[in-house]
């Protein structure tokens, strides 16, 4: 029972915050089918934009500001690096965002340094569950992440900018003959995602409270491989990617003998979804035709 | 035309080709008017925070040894190259600074890069004296020496300080298993350990950093806990399980502990257990040398980077200075445009046999095995109210290490 | 029929450029001249980053799928290189054999592992596809990472036996030559077209009687075989093989190289490895200490200038007017020479690319597109 318990507190622990994480790289990649490598980096910005913002501002009024800043950010680097290769080949775009990555990481060390600084934005504590301790953050994290899956499938089903974006996602082209103006909503949808960078960096320190200029690299990767086994480009499917991944990490590191291999354990799991569900949980299966 | 095209394209190669050739024996420092001293370390990427807090204190001791009028005269010049704590990448670092004239360097700052590095400037004849590459394999090829303690050691020591201390303790291990570093320490520990001591192992990878939930389940009945891990996990371990372990639990580390009280943010009061690490190191010294260079340290560049890394580095340029001015007095001579390899000859004899660092940072009456293991005073240092008792542990690089 | 019957130079140039620049270093180093070890180092690197282009412009640029693993294919043949040739230097030495045999060792398994990776590749498309190659490649790093000292060294990686690095160029300029030889005329056959046409469209390709599964296959077991060709050549040329180094970011420095190098044209991708090496070297040696941290900055805005200046659909009457073939063509040719107009016959496996990720490739077939393809004569009859 207590086994049962603590792994299922364990995973969800790491896996709501690459759920977190996956949301917003989803999101990017439904709308604009981008993958974008800086999405991680994007998340670094955040934390260090709380970090910096917190020694001025009590830290409600941090998180909105580390949320304006990273939408600006997130819109600005859409209008110089991503824009303009609109109607280019997809791979260029993935260039100039590993691009974008790498400029991110450098400034950030420029202007922070080398060390990694400790951010504590609040402490929420921890109540017991069945003798297995529960970070309260988790549970807020969790909660966030539903409440912000459920807005975001409300918004993208139900509003007029919204159901452009579906528009966009499925053939730019004729999105554009409807009326709808394409790049203003890539714009829109790098500004939701860039925002929700920021948030998922909040959570980030709410659970491991250290911020470096590479923090965003390996959280990026880990949720791209989640948001995949979701189904890239489904909302509840990062979700539920985020969830199973966390899953899967926590019970892989809780023996011993393959702990080593965690990440192999997961990449494995990954290939072997992907071999029986070509698009993943939830993605939508797209037939081909001539 | 094709035939004139082709010609050309032929002599223009060969005339590149000409002017990359260089003629006669090398010593690439024969246009020296400086000795230099040449590091190549992670100044990027995650590692960055080791590798300049190496730049920056070597560049200070080269700094206050040229205020002083340097070598009879001849001043110093310090050299840092980015590895990024990446192995593909020390060969051009190595080879650059080299061929710009290095005589003597400090190696490589951490394991990884080390060992490929070891093997370039054996070829050449290079003498290095590496602060914190603490691999076992890193020394031994008779021009390489460590100023920090080899991980193996380290491992042992710690397995015989929980053999006295910890019978009555559950001991949890903590450590990255990707890691050279702490795996390297955490073999050793396992098989110098008294069989009578049961463990708890739990271990993390690079990609896992952010979330040590499982981690500390599994160590939550743990009352002392071995974590050979850089201070940066260790001090994320600390705080997610803050509430959970109990509070009069230890963390016992190694070197790579230190800088966990500098980590700006990081209240180390606010974790109930206690923290305890070995290290030739004291960040807290309020005397000595080591308050000097702290003090010196922090003066010039912040709190933020000072760590045991830079203390080494500031010993390892001394070590050398102090080498080469006691050469000299023997009678040996080192013109400024001595080559490396000549330079090397002089050196690691005299670090072969019983030269003698008598006061750096990181301890005192430093000497080198001739297999280029330090022999020096490890000490217990109680960063948190350990509680334990502050058995200085003397560390004996032994021989059979580097047959293996 | 004249005209039919000549040879197209253009086609042979990048051999015989490699050949001329590796004869008259080889001639500098086997007569006792003595270059510096920066740039022999700075030619191995080069070699190694050329064959890793041009292996990994196969899928990308020809077979049209998005590989993020390359630096997989090469740690596997780094690995298992390496390791024969510790176990054969007791009995060969450290010398040509040794070298050879380790080679053809290391090449072959990590075709074994494209051929295991081309599976999925069947099945997935685009992005699910990239993911699968990204996690083929740490699963290969971390298997290698933790297995025990006695076999493939651990974390502290294999000490494998250094080639003499003042001959070592000479052979890895050889295996470019080698790697060019065979993917060329493999793309210039009828295999090779039918592997672009598998990219244009695969359902059409299906349709012309194409056989797509063994076309794939057979690209990712090409280009996972000189990918392996290069690790070993990278054990050759250190003194250990550590597993962290082929991590995702070195699969994705080969994928800038492709595609700084213009997607589908190996030329393209031969000198953009060479300049990205050289920029990388020059960036390391020049920015040190302080400065060091300037190298990715640097690097990025270069990544994105060039990309933007390259693809940008807005510049592309700027690039037409601007580019440095007009220049050197201005700089050679001051007359209008006829020689100059293009050929697009010989320009012909210079198509854009199309990795549209997870989309419909319903576009490409509009009538007007399909009129003009013949059906290819690749695949089984």
């Amino acid at each position: 029972m207590e086994l049962l318990v603590s792994t299922i507190v364990n995973g969800l622990s790491i896996g709501s915050i690459y759920a977190m994480i996956a949301l917003g790289y989803t999101m990017v990649y439904g709308i604009a089918k981008m993958l974008n490598f800086a999405h991680g980096d994007v998340i670094m910005v955040g934390a260090y934009a709380i970090y910096v913002f917190l020694a001025y501002v009590n830290p409600l009024f941090a998180i909105l500001l580390a949320v304006v800043f990273c939408l600006l950010l997130g819109v600005t680097i859409e209008k110089v690096a991503y824009r303009p290769l609109r109607g280019a080949s997809p791979l260029a775009v993935l260039i100039t965002a590993i691009g974008v990555s790498y400029l991110l990481q450098s400034l950030a060390q420029i202007v922070f340094g080398s060390a990694s600084k400790m951010v504590m934005v609040y402490d929420f504590g921890a109540i017991k569950l069945f003798g297995v301790t529960l970070q309260v953050s988790t549970l807020v994290t969790l909660a966030v992440a539903v409440v912000v899956m459920i807005a975001l499938t409300l918004f993208v089903k139900l509003t007029r900018t919204g159901r452009a974006m579906i528009a966009v996602s499925e053939d730019k082209g004729a999105a554009q003959l409807m009326g709808i103006n394409v790049n203003k909503i890539i714009t829109i949808t790098f500004a939701i995602g860039s925002s929700l960078a920021a948030l998922a960096g909040l959570f980030y320190l709410l659970k491991a409270p250290s911020v470096s200029s590479t923090l965003g690299a390996m959280p990026g990767i880990k949720a791209f491989t989640a948001a995949v086994i979701g189904g890239i480009g489904s909302i509840p499917g990062a979700m539920l990617g985020g969830l199973l991944l966390g899953f899967v990490e926590c019970i892989a590191t809780k023996i011993t003998v393959i702990a080593p291999y965690t990440d192999a354990i997961e990449f494995s799991i990954l290939i072997v979804i992907l071999l029986v569900r070509p698009t993943g949980f939830l993605g939508k299966k797209r037939r081909e035709k001539v | 035309m094709r035939n004139f095209k082709f010609l050309s394209l032929i002599l223009a190669v060969v005339l590149c080709a000409v002017a990359f050739v260089s003629c006669g024996e090398a010593n690439y420092a024969a246009e020296n008017t400086e000795y230099v001293i040449g590091v190549s370390g992670p100044l990027t990427g995650p590692a960055a925070v080791y590798g300049v807090a190496v730049q920056n204190s070597a560049q200070m001791a080269v700094d206050e040894i040229n205020a002083a009028g340097g070598l009879n005269g001849t001043m110093f010049k310090f050299v840092a190259t980015d590895d990024m704590h990446d192995p593909t990448k020390v060969a051009t670092n190595y080879a650059s600074m080299y061929e710009g004239g290095m005589q003597v360097s400090l190696g490589t700052v951490t394991t990884a890069p080390g060992l490929e590095y070891k093997n370039l400037s054996k070829d050449d004849n290079v003498f290095f004296l590496t602060p914190s590459a603490s691999g076992d394999d890193i020394p031994g090829g008779g021009n390489g020496f460590q100023m920090c303690f080899a991980d193996g050691n380290q491992g042992k020591v710690a397995a015989a300080f929980v053999n006295e201390n910890c019978k009555e303790e559950a001991v949890g291990v903590f450590y990255k298993s990707d890691d050279p570093y702490s795996k390297g320490i955490y073999d050793q520990f396992a098989a110098n350990l008294d069989e009578t001591i049961k463990t708890t192992v739990t271990t993390f990878t690079a990609a896992n950093e952010t979330d040590f939930s499982t981690q500390i389940d599994t160590l939550k009945n743990c009352t002392f806990i071995f974590m050979p891990t850089y201070y940066d996990p260790a001090s994320i371990f600390m705080t997610q399980a803050k509430d959970i372990l109990a509070a009069d639990a230890v963390y016992y580390g190694c070197d790579g502990f230190d800088g966990i009280d500098s980590k700006e943010g990081f209240d180390i009061n606010a974790i109930p257990q206690k923290v305890s690490m070995l290290s030739h190191f004291n960040s807290k010294a309020e005397e000595g040398m080591a308050a000097e260079f702290i003090a010196k340290y922090v003066e010039k560049y912040g709190k933020d980077t000072l760590n045991q890394f830079g203390a080494s580095a500031y010993d390892c340029v001394y070590a050398i200075y102090y080498a080469m001015e006691k050469a000299i007095a023997d009678g040996k001579e080192i013109p400024v445009t001595i080559s490396a390899s000549d330079l090397c000859d002089i050196l690691k004899d005299m670090f072969a046999n019983g030269y003698e660092l008598e006061e750096g940072v990181t301890g005192e009456n430093i000497k080198w095995e001739s297999n280029g293991y330090v022999n020096k005073a490890a000490i217990q240092y109680v960063i948190k109210d350990a509680g334990l008792p502050e058995a200085e542990a003397e560390v004996e690089a032994e021989a059979e290490v580097v047959a293996e | 029929m004249k005209s039919l019957k000549r040879i197209n130079y253009s086609h042979y140039i990048n051999y015989v450029v490699i050949a001329v620049f590796t004869m008259v270093f080889s001639a500098i180093s086997l007569a006792g001249g003595r270059l510096d070890s920066s740039l022999l180092f700075l030619f191995e690197k080069m070699a190694i980053s050329i064959i890793l282009a041009v292996s990994l412009s196969v899928v990308v640029g020809f077979l049209g799928e998005l590989s993020l693993g390359h630096a997989g294919f090469m740690c596997v043949g780094a690995y298992m290189g390496g390791k024969l040739s510790v176990v054969l230097e007791p009995v060969l030495g450290n010398a040509v054999p040794n070298l050879l045999i380790s080679l053809v060792a290391g090449g072959i398994v990590a075709a074994i592992c494209g051929f295991i990776i081309g599976m999925p590749a069947l099945r997935l498309r685009g992005d699910y596809l990239a993911i699968v190659t990204l996690a083929f490649g740490e699963i290969v790093r971390s298997i290698f990472l933790n297995s025990s000292d006695e076999t493939f060294g651990g974390t502290l990686g294999l000490d494998t036996p250094r080639f003499d690095k003042k001959y070592l160029f000479i052979f890895a300029f050889l295996m470019v030559l080698l790697t060019l030889l065979i993917v060329q005329n493999f793309i210039r056959s009828k295999h090779g077209r039918a592997v672009t046409a598998i990219r244009d469209n695969e359902i059409a390709a299906r349709a012309c009687g194409i056989n797509v599964t063994k076309y794939k296959l057979l690209a990712f077991i090409i280009s996972a075989f000189f990918a392996g060709i290069a690790g070993v050549l990278y054990s050759f040329s250190n003194y250990t093989v550590q597993s962290a180094s082929f991590d995702y970011n070195y699969s994705i420095e080969i994928l800038v190289m492709v595609v700084l190098g213009g997607m589908g044209n190996i030329n393209g991708a031969i000198v953009s490895a060479t300049l990205i090496t050289f920029l990388n070297t020059k960036l390391a040696t020049v920015l040190t200490g302080d400065l060091a941290v300037l190298q990715n900055l640097i690097y990025a805005l270069i990544l994105i200038v060039i990309v933007i200046y390259n693809n940008a659909p807005a510049l592309k009457s700027f690039r037409d007017t601007h580019n440095i073939s007009l220049f050197i063509k201005k700089l050679v040719r001051s007359k209008h020479d006829p020689a100059s107009i293009k050929d697009d016959a010989a320009k012909w496996d210079v198509v854009p690319t199309k990795i549209e990720m997870n989309e419909i490739l319903s576009i490409d077939m509009k009538p007007q597109n399909l009129g003009s393809d013949k059906p290819s004569k690749g695949g089984d009859k």
